[in-house]
C-alpha cells in the first residue's frame, strides 16, 4: 500500500494521535479513571474490614433445659466483640412479664413467644433452645435471618465435642484419654522444582502462582477502558458532524490510525498511573505490615515475566479490540445503538474472567492450553497463564495466531471505518458491510499527470 | 488536454458513480477553469455531495477519472479545502488551536499555522475568542470558525457544500467576503448551493445537475444562451376586444401565463419589438421589460421544475436526506430512507 510509505501518513496520523491524547487527558472522565482505581483498590480493602469492625455485637440467649449445656458448651460460645449471650432474665428485666421468666428452666410457651417478639424487635439476634437430650431432639435456632451461620455452626460443633465427651466418658475413659483423642494433624506443603530437587513451598510461590489473576484483572479492565474509550469517542465525532470535515484533510486510514495510536497512549499513560499507584501500595504493604520472611510481594509483582506480558498483551489485546470496537463505532450514531451491537462481544468477554481461577489453578491444563489458541482470548489466557509458564512454541503460536487476528480485524475495521463514518442514518445491513468489505482499496485512477487514461 | 500546467483547476470526464442499483453521478464530464467562482447547482439528490467527495478523493468514481489542480485527487489534498454541508467542530479544543490543528494536518508547520491563525483570527473579528473553548461560540462565530479552517492553508481549490444554508444575513455576508478573498487570491471556489441568487451574485460559471447528469454548464454568459432574453408583460384585456394568443406571436419560444402577467421567453432581443406592436391595440400593456433570463428561470427551464418549490421541497425534505444520508456514501440508500 503506498499510503503507508507516505511520509505525510505518519505526519498526519501522528498529529490526530496528538490531539486525541490531549484531549483525552483534559477530560474529567480521564482522570476519573486514573483516580477510579486506586480508589477501588483501597475501598475493596478497607470496606470490609471497616465493616468487620464497625458491626456490632450481637446478642443471643440460650433456653437450656439439658442441665448441662450451659456449663460446658455455653462459656466457649461467646466471642467477645461479635456474639454474646445474654440470659432472658437481663433481656426481659424492662417486660411487665419478666418476673414469670427464669432462665434455664424448661421452656415455656410465655418465655419463647418473648423471646421471638425480642428476636422480631432487633434487641435479640437469635436465640437456641437446647432440649433435655440434644442428641435425639437435636438443637433449636431461632434467628432474625439466616444468612449469618457462624454462631450456629459453632454451637452445632461445640455440641456434637460435648457429646462425644460425654460418650466417651460413660464408657468409662479418663479424662486425659478423651483429650488425646483430639488429635489435629499439620501438613508440610512442598514443591518439586524442575531439576528435581525439592523444596518447602514458601508463602512467595504461592502469590507467584495467583499473581497472574490480578494481573488478568487489571489487563481486562485496562484494554476495555480504553477501547471502549475509542468507541466513544468515534460515535461522538460522527454525530458532531466532525468527521467529514477532518476526511477533507486526512484519509480515513491515516484518522484511524492516528485514533488508534491516540488512544492507545491515553490508555498506556492511565495504565501507567495504576501501575505505579499498585507497586506503590505493594512497598507500603511490605514497610507496613511484617510480612513473613518467605513472601516477598514486591519481587512477585515486578517478575519481569509478569509485567514483559502484561505490557505485550496490553497492547496486541488493545489492538485487537480497538479495531472491533471501531468498527462498531463507525457504524453506529449513537452509544445506545452501539450497546447493541457490543453484548455479544461482552458476553464472549466473559469467558477469560470465568476460567480465570481454573487456569490459575492448573495452568498448563487443557482448558488453559485450549483457550490460548482462540485468539480472542489469547491475550487474557496467556497472562493468566504465566506463572505456568507456557512452553515458547505457545507463545509463538498463539502470538502468530493473535497477530494475523489482528491484522485481518485490523484491515476489516479500516474498510467498514471508510465508509461507515461518512454514513447517518440506520446501520446498515450485514450485506452492506460485507459489500464494504469486498470494495477495492484504492484509487481508480492510478496515474501519471501525463497520461489519464479514460477507464 | 490534460497535464501538470493545466489551466483548469478540476476536470471531470465521464465520471459515474453507483451505491448498488442507484446512479448518484451519471457520465459527468466537467471543467472548471482556475481562479474562477463555480457555482455548482442542482435539486438535493442530483449527486452534487458526491460528486464534491469524489473530487476530495473520498470516494473513488466506478467509471472515468478526475484530476484535482491537475494531479489525482489524493495528490492534491493538502491543496484543497473543504467545507462540508454537515460541519461540526470539536467542542473542547480552544479556538485558536482548533484552527492551529487544521492548519497543520494540511502540512503547515506549527510556527506557521500560529501565525497565519492568530491572523485570521484578528481580520474576522475574532481574535479576543482565541483562548476560548469552541463550545462557547455561538452558532454563528462557529459557522464562521470553520470557514476559517476551511481557508487557513490558502487552498488553490476551495469546495464549499451549502456554504450558505443555515447563515444569517450577517454571517452569509462574511462567508461572502471569504469567497470573493479566496478568489482575489487566485484560488478557485467550487460551491454547491440550491439559492439561485446567490449563485448569480457569486458565480463566474455554473454547472447544473440534475438526477447525476450534466444538464448546463459554463460561464454565466454562456447558460444565459447569448441573446437569449425574456420579455416580462403585464397587461390587460380591451373590452369586446379577444386577447391573442401570446404563443402565436412571432419569435417567441416558451410563455408562462399567469393571467395577465406572463413571461415570454424569445430567442434574440430582436423580436420584442415586433411583439410588441402586436400586442398594441389588443390588449392594454401595463408593462413591458426586456431582461436577461435569471439563473432561476434557467434553473426553472433545465430541471424542468419550479426552483422555488424544489428548494422548498428540499429544505423540507433536508432533515430526512441527512438522516437517511441520501448521497452519502451508502449503497444502500433505498432502503435506509424507508421508516
Amino acid at each position: 500500500m503506498s499510503a503507508f510509505t507516505d511520509r505525510r501518513f505518519y505526519q498526519r496520523a501522528s498529529l490526530v494521535a496528538r490531539r486525541e491524547l490531549l484531549e483525552n487527558l483534559r477530560t474529567k472522565a480521564f482522570w476519573l479513571s486514573v483516580l477510579s482505581f486506586p480508589v477501588i483498590l483501597v475501598l475493596a480493602t478497607l470496606v470490609p474490614v471497616g465493616l468487620d469492625q464497625a458491626r456490632q455485637e450481637r446478642l443471643f440467649s440460650v433456653v437450656d433445659e439439658s442441665g448441662w449445656w450451659l456449663e460446658t458448651v455455653g462459656a466457649e460460645l461467646d466471642e467477645p466483640g461479635r456474639y454474646r449471650r445474654i440470659s432472658p432474665e437481663e433481656l426481659t428485666a424492662t417486660e411487665p412479664t419478666a418476673a414469670e421468666l427464669r432462665a434455664e428452666q424448661p421452656s415455656s410457651s410465655d418465655q419463647l413467644s418473648t423471646l421471638n417478639d425480642a428476636v422480631a424487635r432487633g434487641e435479640l439476634f437469635a436465640y437456641l433452645v437446647i432440649p433435655a437430650n440434644p442428641e435425639s431432639e437435636g438443637l433449636r435456632y431461632v434467628a432474625a435471618h439466616l444468612t449469618d451461620n457462624a454462631l450456629v455452626e459453632r454451637a452445632r460443633q461445640l455440641t456434637e465435642r460435648q457429646l462425644r465427651y460425654r460418650h466417651l466418658a460413660a464408657a468409662g475413659l479418663d479424662e486425659d484419654t478423651i483429650r488425646a483423642a483430639e488429635v489435629s494433624v499439620e501438613v508440610d506443603s512442598r514443591a518439586v522444582d524442575a531439576s528435581g530437587t525439592e523444596r518447602v513451598a514458601s508463602l512467595g510461590e504461592v502469590a507467584r502462582q495467583w499473581a497472574p489473576v490480578a494481573f488478568v484483572y487489571l489487563l481486562w479492565i485496562a484494554i476495555f477502558a480504553v477501547a471502549q474509550m475509542l468507541l466513544t469517542n468515534t460515535i461522538e465525532e460522527k454525530s458532531q458532524r466532525i468527521l467529514e470535515v477532518l476526511l477533507s484533510s486526512v484519509t480515513p486510514i491515516e484518522l484511524l490510525a492516528g485514533k488508534i495510536l491516540g488512544i492507545a497512549a491515553t490508555g498506556l499513560t492511565l495504565v501507567s498511573s495504576w501501575g505505579l499507584f499498585f507497586f506503590g501500595i505493594i512497598a507500603l504493604i511490605g514497610l507496613l505490615v511484617p510480612l513473613p520472611d518467605d513472601l516477598d510481594l514486591q519481587a512477585v509483582v515486578t517478575d519481569p515475566l509478569y509485567l514483559g506480558s502484561f505490557a505485550v498483551y496490553f497492547v496486541l489485546g488493545y489492538l485487537l479490540y480497538a479495531a472491533l470496537l471501531v468498527g462498531i463505532g463507525a457504524v453506529c450514531d449513537s452509544l445506545k445503538e452501539a450497546q447493541n451491537l457490543l453484548t455479544p462481544v461482552y458476553i464472549v468477554l466473559m469467558v477469560p474472567l470465568f476460567a480465570m481461577i481454573p487456569i490459575a489453578e492448573d495452568p498448563n491444563g487443557p482448558l488453559a492450553r485450549a483457550l490460548s489458541f482462540v485468539p480472542p482470548f489469547t491475550p487474557f489466557v496467556m497472562m493468566n497463564r504465566a506463572a505456568g509458564p507456557p512452553a515458547p512454541w505457545e507463545y509463538a503460536v498463539t502470538a502468530a495466531l493473535l497477530i494475523a487476528t489482528i491484522a485481518l480485524t485490523l484491515w476489516a475495521a479500516a474498510k467498514i471505518f471508510r465508509v461507515g463514518i461518512l454514513m447517518t442514518g440506520s446501520r446498515p445491513s450485514l450485506r452492506d458491510l460485507i459489500r464494504w468489505l469486498r470494495a477495492p482499496v484504492g484509487p481508480v485512477v492510478e496515474t501519471d499527470e501525463e497520461s489519464a487514461p479514460a477507464r | 488536454m490534460s497535464n501538470s500546467s493545466s489551466p483548469l483547476a478540476l476536470e471531470l470526464s465521464t465520471v459515474t458513480k453507483r451505491f448498488g442499483d442507484r446512479t448518484a453521478v451519471d457520465q459527468l464530464s466537467l471543467e472548471v477553469p482556475a481562479g474562477v467562482i463555480w457555482g455548482f447547482l442542482g435539486p438535493n439528490g442530483s449527486g452534487k455531495t458526491t460528486t464534491l467527495r469524489m473530487i476530495l478523493g473520498l470516494l473513488w468514481p466506478d467509471e472515468g477519472w478526475l484530476k484535482v489542480l491537475g494531479q489525482r485527487p489524493e495528490a492534491a489534498r493538502d491543496r484543497l479545502g473543504y467545507l462540508p454541508e454537515e460541519r461540526g467542530i470539536y467542542q473542547r479544543m480552544r479556538v485558536l488551536e482548533l484552527l492551529v490543528y487544521f492548519a497543520r494536518l494540511k502540512g503547515l508547520s506549527s510556527a506557521e499555522a500560529k501565525s497565519r491563525a492568530g491572523e485570521l483570527l484578528e481580520r474576522f473579528g475574532l481574535a479576543d475568542r482565541a483562548k476560548a473553548r469552541c463550545s462557547s461560540l455561538s452558532k454563528g462565530l462557529g459557522q464562521k470558525l470553520q470557514v476559517l479552517a476551511t481557508l487557513i492553508h490558502r487552498p488553490r481549490l476551495v469546495l464549499l457544500d451549502e456554504p450558505f444554508s443555515g447563515l444569517d444575513p450577517v454571517h452569509r455576508d462574511v462567508m461572502r467576503e471569504a469567497i470573493q478573498e479566496a478568489k482575489d487570491q487566485g484560488a478557485t471556489v467550487l460551491f454547491s448551493t440550491h439559492l439561485m441568487e446567490q449563485a448569480e451574485e457569486l458565480c463566474d460559471g455554473l454547472v447544473l445537475l440534475r438526477d447525476g447528469q450534466k444538464v448546463l454548464d459554463g460561464t454565466l454568459a454562456e447558460v444565459r444562451g447569448g441573446g437569449q432574453r425574456d420579455i416580462h408583460l403585464a397587461y390587460e384585456p380591451i373590452a369586446d376586444v379577444p386577447v391573442p394568443d401570446l404563443r402565436s406571436l412571432p419569435g417567441v419560444e416558451r410563455v408562462r401565463d399567469t393571467g395577465y402577467r406572463a413571461e415570454i421567453g424569445v430567442a434574440e432581443e430582436g423580436v420584442a419589438q415586433e411583439i410588441l406592436s402586436a400586442l398594441v391595440g389588443r390588449v392594454r400593456v401595463r408593462r413591458f421589460e426586456v431582461r436577461e433570463p435569471s439563473l432561476h428561470e434557467i434553473y426553472v427551464r433545465a430541471v424542468g421544475t419550479d426552483s422555488q418549490a424544489i428548494s422548498e421541497a428540499s429544505s423540507e425534505t433536508a432533515t430526512d436526506l441527512q438522516v437517511g444520508g441520501d448521497e452519502s456514501a451508502s449503497p444502500a440508500t433505498q432502503e435506509r430512507t424507508s421508516p
